[in-house]
């Protein structure tokens, strides 16, 4: 009889716990938005001087909140496990320059249109004496685990990334840097604004002069929720159209100029042009 | 990617993980007793010390230690960071499971009765070889148990080195799943180390039952 019960309540654990898995879609009205960031992402999502979190990326996503009458909360993921976090109900949406891969459409995941384009830009000591990425041949190179570059690396970039000496694999940027700096590698491999950012603000750190890869950056949503990235597409809409997106990007001079959805541009019109606008007018008069 | 291929490829890290796992207990096994004997000293000042020591490498976070000994010494001195990250690794890991070895060993040597110091004194024994003859024998048979409670939390242990960018097992189960949208690594890595613990279980459970030979 006990034994029995064991088993029976362990199957009623694992049944419980397979149940779990099954994402719900988003209820906008009983609950907050919870935004998924990487929190050391500057200048799209990092911890300000404060420590509350800030960046591109949060202040446009608070701005849809306003717009939409939602209650933002941040929730600051673990980058290589984002997805499964997603999944997890841990958030709402991974918004964070988070690079669109194939690989997660055909996994079912809702991407919003792409805001950003971004390259990968190869960054390396200014005394290091290398150029090209041709001279990386040899070199010990790092990347940060999750991000595009490493998918870049391990695709597309094979043949470059099979010259290197080996390929690092660190768990932040921080610490990419960090190696750098401490000679614990002779470049890194990173997207083109945090590479400019770093370079910038530290002494010593030159980028090289190559296009390595363009990506694009988009919003993630869980596979159920196709009307929530409706709706933030059309609410990030109507802030371009009313000029907020163009106020809170001019607070970020060094992206600036790879925001797709600036006034002006191709994709901006076609973004007011579509169907979305309507859909936030929408949403709009149910909150 | 196909299973065999995701297996394949995570085998290639589990070398490294291999590598952390016996180079740790190589130095942290005769650490432990050396840090025990220096617990146990009579002189105030090193017991002392040797406890602080201790408390500081148990009391912090195993990963926060790797960090310090990879990355530290560059921003205290500036040296260069060491571009085989083993190096780091297994200090770090050595000097960790060291202080938890030594307690162990402590708890062993101190459980053995003062009556049998006292007889290996009578029947003439120096007090070296009281120690290694009479005490240490009957002391490494108590605390099998509790060393391989140790060495299973070690197996599990080595994917920490994946906060200073060492690229075992775990880390590349980590990457695939990544550049993969999917979760089947990490069951892939479940299995490895269960199948790992399992012969760490099964041949710390034979060396027992070889020890067992007085019952």
């Amino acid at each position: 009889m006990k034994k029995l019960l064991t088993v029976s309540l362990a199957l009623v654990l694992v049944i419980a716990l397979l149940c779990a898995g099954s994402p719900a879609a988003f209820a906008a009205r009983n609950t907050s938005f919870i935004m998924g960031i990487d929190a050391e992402y500057p200048p799209f999502s990092f911890m300000d001087d404060n420590g509350d979190y800030s960046g591109f990326d949060v202040e446009v996503c608070r701005a849809v909140c306003d717009k939409l009458g939602w209650k933002l909360e941040i929730f600051p993921v673990n980058w290589d496990n984002k997805l499964i976090q997603l999944d997890a109900g841990e958030c709402d949406c991974v918004w964070s320059g988070m690079t669109i891969l194939d690989s997660m459409k055909e996994a079912g995941y809702v991407i919003s249109a792409p805001y950003y384009d971004n390259t990968q830009v190869v960054l390396v000591k200014a005394d290091s004496g290398i150029t090209t990425s041709a001279e990386l041949e040899g070199k010990d190179v790092a990347v940060q685990l999750g991000t595009s570059g490493e998918a870049l690396l391990k695709g597309d970039l094979a043949d470059l990334a099979a010259t290197f000496n080996q390929l690092v694999t660190c768990d932040s940027f921080l610490k990419c840097f960090t190696e750098l700096d401490g000679n614990g590698v002779d470049a890194v491999f990173v997207d083109k604004p945090v590479a400019e950012a770093y370079a910038s603000e530290n002494e010593g750190f030159v980028i090289i002069d190559e296009n390595l890869g363009a990506e694009q950056y988009g919003i993630a949503f869980r596979a159920a929720d196709q009307e929530l990235c409706d709706a933030v597409e059309a609410a990030v809409a109507e802030l371009v159209a009313d000029g907020t997106y163009a106020e809170i990007a001019a607070n970020y001079p060094k992206i600036v100029n790879n925001l797709l959805f600036l006034s002006g541009s191709e994709a901006a019109d076609e973004l007011i042009a579509s169907d979305c606008v309507e859909a936030a007018a929408a949403v709009d008069s149910a909150a | 990617m196909s299973l065999t291929v995701m297996i394949l490829k995570m085998s290639q890290g589990l070398g490294r993980t291999c590598a952390i796992f016996f180079l740790t207990l190589l130095f942290s096994l005769p650490l432990g007793m050396l840090v025990a004997l220096l617990r146990m000293s009579k002189n105030r000042l090193v017991s002392l010390l040797t406890r602080a020591v201790i408390s500081v490498l148990r009391g912090t976070p195993l990963m926060l230690q790797l960090l310090a000994v990879t990355y530290g010494p560059y921003y205290l001195f500036h040296w260069s960071i060491s571009r085989n990250k083993l190096i780091p690794v297994v200090i770090a890991f050595a000097i960790n499971y060291a202080a938890y070895f030594a307690e162990i060993y402590r708890g062993g040597i101190e459980s053995i009765p003062v009556g049998q110091y006292e007889a290996a004194e009578v029947l003439g024994f120096t007090r070296g070889q009281t120690f290694f003859r009479i005490i240490l024998p009957q002391v490494i048979k108590r605390i099998l148990p509790s060393i391989t409670n140790e060495i299973v939390t070690l197996v599990k242990d080595t994917s920490m080195a994946f906060t200073v960018s060492y690229q075992e097992m775990f880390t590349i189960g980590k990457e695939i799943a990544n550049s993969q949208t999917s979760f089947l690594p990490f069951v892939v890595a479940g299995v490895f180390y269960f199948i790992f613990n399992g012969v760490v279980d099964y041949g710390m459970g034979a060396l027992e039952k070889r020890l067992n030979y007085y019952r």
